[in-house]
């Protein structure tokens, strides 16, 4: 981790349909550091990753990525993000492949009237090996399971040949073993490649070990920093509205949401 | 078999459904997969209003067609994107709309005219030189630019907002789509018909996603269905004195239920 700025927030209030989803978000995310964002269902945080690709402008203030406003961003900044959107139901009959899939990363890299290169195609090859699916190039993606999907789908946001990585929710609709590979291949991506990381979810104890900061969101930034300076049983209460328990073993730190047990 | 590729009619015929078979075929995986099934009736009703005006006004009626389709998909579209309705609503206003206004636009001519009707219902052994040759030209047109932004409409089909996300124009790329379907439609019309072209669009696509998990198979089988559809529709209307579009459309009906029975993805027989 440097400390190039590489995503900067500047009172950044930013609406989505017309209701304010984010309300002056100041927010500096450093070069090669892995950041989870976390906060209940509706606090901005999907809003967030969106403003940085671009597809949402703050109506004050300004969102930065490499030191360009978000929405103003030409291709080649853009080929430099990898975005992993929340993953819907695939339609299991829907006719592409897996080589297909991951090589749509290189679409806007190859640029108009072009055809995919050889050189595509190893990267394409590569990618599938860095996230273990280097077997299944001629699948088709909808015969996958749900862990295997979401690995080709980092494989495809890893072909762009990112420095940034933004991820929605990544491991939503998987089993909780896989969940744990899925945010351990991350994790190994992020310090073998050097890449800087935004990752979205509500599985707190999951990624907290894995994580340098964590943001906790709701509407507004209540809290930045280490995963043990942000999971404070008042804060968390205070943004889930449910009773919050935080407990410590083997030098992780951990939260428990509601559970009757603990209220 | 042979007398009849003598005549001159059957063979503009013949060529005439090799482009719209094959260019509604490829169309239509897009409007398969992006399901847009409902804009393709919406507009092909709007190009039967656009040409009900033209012999309303005894102007070429092929040039009102093309504007009231690419302004019926344009304004859809426009509605979609900014999120004020929602894309089958809108076909639907469109869709009532258009066909008041061709039964307008008939109501208003006072005397009954054969050849609005055969834009109902279609008439490939009618088409002319002149019919041909823009068929051949806006034919090429959309199929040069599928050629030319294949990659960019099969990652749009597939996840329009990641597509966007990593610098592909996708807002235009919709567009252009749309105008290729509304284009599509209007060489379609005279020989089809307002009312079957739409099958024409659908189900050879929908037959070939029944066949196959990848896409280049997908255009490949369409357009195979597509052109044996059309081509199989006219030998058949001639020999058995039927009307072309409506045994075309029952033809490619017929090989879609087949596509049903022999598909890998239902396993009713594979």
């Amino acid at each position: 981790m440097s400390n190039n700025v590489i995503i900067r927030f500047s009172h950044a209030t930013i609406a989505y349909q017309r209701r304010t989803a984010l309300t002056d978000i100041n927010l500096e995310i450093f070069q090669g550091e892995f950041v989870g964002i976390i906060g209940p269902n509706g606090s901005g945080k999907t809003t967030m990753l969106k403003s940085i690709l671009g597809l949402i402008r703050p109506t004050h203030g300004s969102v930065q990525i490499f030191d360009c406003a978000c929405h103003k961003l030409r291709c080649r900044h853009k080929a430099k993000i990898g975005y992993i959107p929340q993953k819907g139901q695939i339609d299991p009959n829907f006719p592409v492949t897996v080589m297909e899939t991951v090589m749509m990363g290189r679409y806007s890299s190859i640029g108009l009237l072009r055809r995919p290169s050889n050189d595509d195609r190893e990267l394409v090859k590569h990618a599938l090996r860095e996230v273990e699916m280097d077997g299944y190039a001629d699948a088709p993606l909808g015969h996958l399971s749900g862990g295997q999907q979401q690995r080709v789908l980092i494989a495809r946001a890893l072909v762009q040949q990112p420095e940034v990585l933004l991820m929605d929710e990544p491991t939503t609709g998987i089993d909780t073993p896989t969940q744990y590979s899925i945010i351990r291949l991350i994790s190994n991506l992020q310090k073998n490649l050097k890449l800087t990381v935004l990752l979205v979810t509500h599985d707190i104890n999951m990624i907290s070990p894995y994580v340098d900061r964590m943001a906790l969101i709701n509407t507004q930034l209540h809290a930045i920093g280490a995963p043990a300076d942000v999971l404070n049983e008042k804060t968390l209460t205070a943004i889930y509205g449910k009773q919050v328990v935080v407990t410590t073993k083997g030098g992780g730190t951990y939260v428990i949401v509601g559970d009757y047990h603990y209220v | 078999m042979f007398e009849m590729l003598s005549f001159e009619f059957i063979q503009r015929a013949l060529i005439a459904s090799v482009i719209i078979g094959l260019v509604c075929s490829i169309i239509g995986v897009f409007v398969i997969l992006r399901n847009l099934t409902f804009i393709g009736a919406g507009t092909s009703h709007a190009a039967f209003a656009g040409v009900t005006l033209g012999y309303l006004i005894n102007y070429n009626p092929l040039s009102f067609a093309i504007v009231f389709s690419l302004l019926t998909v344009w304004i859809v579209g426009y509605l979609n994107l900014k999120g004020y309705l929602k894309l089958d609503a809108s076909v639907g206003i469109f869709y009532s709309l258009t066909m008041a206004l061709a039964v307008l636009f008939i109501g208003l001519m006072k005397v009954y005219n054969a050849e609005v009707y055969g834009y109902l219902f279609g008439s490939i052994l009618s088409v002319t030189k002149g019919d041909l040759a823009i068929i051949l030209i806006l034919g090429l047109a959309v199929l040069s630019l599928v050629y030319l932004f294949f990659k960019e409409f099969h990652f749009i089909t597939f996840d329009e907002e990641m597509a966007q996300a990593s610098g592909i124009a996708a807002g235009w790329l919709s567009f252009l789509l749309l105008t290729m379907i509304a284009l599509t439609i209007v060489i379609s019309l005279k020989s089809v018909g307002a009312i079957l072209v739409f099958a024409l669009i659908v189900t050879p696509a929908a037959a070939a996603y029944q066949l196959t998990f990848s896409m280049i198979r997908m255009f490949l089988y369409s357009a195979v269905i597509g052109i044996t559809a059309s081509v199989g529709g006219v030998f058949l209307s001639y020999w058995l004195d039927l009307p072309s579009g409506a045994t075309t459309v029952l033809f490619v009906s017929a090989m879609f239920f087949l596509s049903l029975i022999f598909s890998p993805k239902r396993g009713y027989i594979s």
